[in-house]
């Protein structure tokens, strides 16, 4: 079984992808902000990253460099999942290696296709 | 919902859209004619239906039956089929004609989205084949502010997020200063959208290459079925061919058309199949 790790410092945006996730037949580690995240992949590294921009500590964006430049760091797929919608933030996020976008607030069907769109179901 | 008012209002989305309503989808009426309710004033369904049958005026009983028709619809929806619209039937179709000119028709094609979808496919992916070929998408559906926000190319958050990669988002769509997400002008060259109920002749909208209809005949009743396979029939070109969505099928509706070899949702001109098989 793939393992998606899912990055949000909202407990409740957590445990809603968390459960739409486990449905696509995903075990789930989740993250706090970026730094706990950077952990969690240097202990295993997951098959896709759902990540969030605005977080303490270490921000999705600092994340996302930092996993790229890591060993091992370019297998996960990673899925910004951000209210910074406009145009200039999703450019910027696919620049430093997010693979998907989606934009929040979303529902289980946004997820499962933007899972999709990358392969991952 | 009162059984006389779902009677009304099931028979009238039958007669104006050919479209068979059961009794076990009444809470479909109510969620769309809601709108249309509060436009007019209505507290009640049971006073819709009053004012239609007092008022009979065509125009409000034709906008209610084109509202109670699916508007679901998305991005590649069935993007297989259409991928291979674009390989394997289109430059066929293209060295089949010495117009150098393609017509594809999405009948019943709800708020644009199949109309964009095969647009950006002839923007990302045109086979060399069809280069210098002029290829028209046409999109009609039945209700006119559908076919209007069609037009518009706009679309809110939901909608760009199912079935379009952010890649594809980004490319071919501007984002408004209302967060909503507008087709670009190279999409909107490859499209045009038309208000047209399937039960009408189609002989204005001219002949077509490649009909696309899926999703719209299941919800109808068995005779409107009929004509509308009939019609759609009638407005293919010599080898043209029409799709239908996954599971739809004609058989013991038509004995116009029969079904494609191999390739599974297509239909072509009845003893033609081979021919079309080999085309595609």
């Amino acid at each position: 079984m793939k393992t998606c790790l899912i990055v949000d410092d909202s407990r409740v945006v957590r445990k809603v992808a968390a459960r739409i996730i486990q449905d696509l037949k995903f075990n789930i580690v989740e993250a706090g902000n970026g730094a706990e995240a950077l952990n969690a992949c240097r202990e295993s590294m997951p098959d896709a990253v759902l990540l969030d921009w605005n977080m303490p500590v270490m921000n999705g964006l600092d994340f996302l460099r930092a996993l790229r430049r890591e060993d091992g760091g370019k297998k996960p797929l990673v899925v910004f999942c951000s209210i910074e919608n406009d145009a200039e933030h999703i450019n910027e996020a696919i620049r430093s290696g997010a693979d998907e976008f989606i934009m929040k607030p979303f529902d289980a069907d946004i997820l499962e296709s933007k899972f999709a769109e990358v392969g991952l179901v | 919902m009162k059984d006389e008012v779902f009677n009304e209002l099931a028979d009238l989305a039958l007669k104006g859209s050919g479209q068979s309503i059961p009794k076990s989808k009444a809470y479909l009426i109510e969620a769309r004619l809601a709108p249309i309710a509060r436009r007019e004033g209505f507290g009640t369904m049971e006073d819709l239906v009053h004012c239609v049958k007092s008022r009979a005026n065509p125009a409000f009983i034709s906008e209610i039956a084109a509202t109670l028709t699916s508007k679901d619809t998305r991005f590649f929806r069935e993007r297989g089929t259409l991928q291979r619209v674009l390989t394997d039937v289109l430059p066929e179709r293209l060295k089949a004609t010495n117009t150098g000119r393609l017509k594809i028709w999405l009948a019943g094609g709800s708020t644009g989205q199949e109309a964009y979808s095969l647009a950006i496919l002839l923007e990302d992916e045109l086979p060399p084949a069809l280069r210098g070929a002029k290829i028209e998408i046409l999109s009609t559906d039945i209700c006119k502010v559908t076919t209007e926000n069609a037009r518009n190319g706009r679309y809110g958050h939901y909608d760009v997020q199912k079935g379009l990669s952010i890649h594809r988002l980004t490319k071919h769509f501007n984002r408004l200063e209302t967060g909503q997400w507008e087709a670009s002008e190279a999409l909107r060259s490859h499209t045009s959208f038309r208000q047209h109920n399937l039960l009408e002749s189609a002989a204005g909208l001219g002949k077509f290459d490649v009909i696309i209809c899926r999703n719209v005949l299941p919800g109808m009743a068995r005779s409107a079925r009929v004509r509308v396979v009939e019609s759609l029939a009638s407005q293919l070109v010599p080898g043209g061919l029409i799709l239908l969505g996954q599971g739809e099928g004609l058989i013991g509706l038509t004995d116009k058309l029969e079904p494609a070899r191999d390739f599974r949702g297509a239909w072509v001109a009845a003893g033609t199949a081979n021919a079309a098989a080999s085309a595609a």
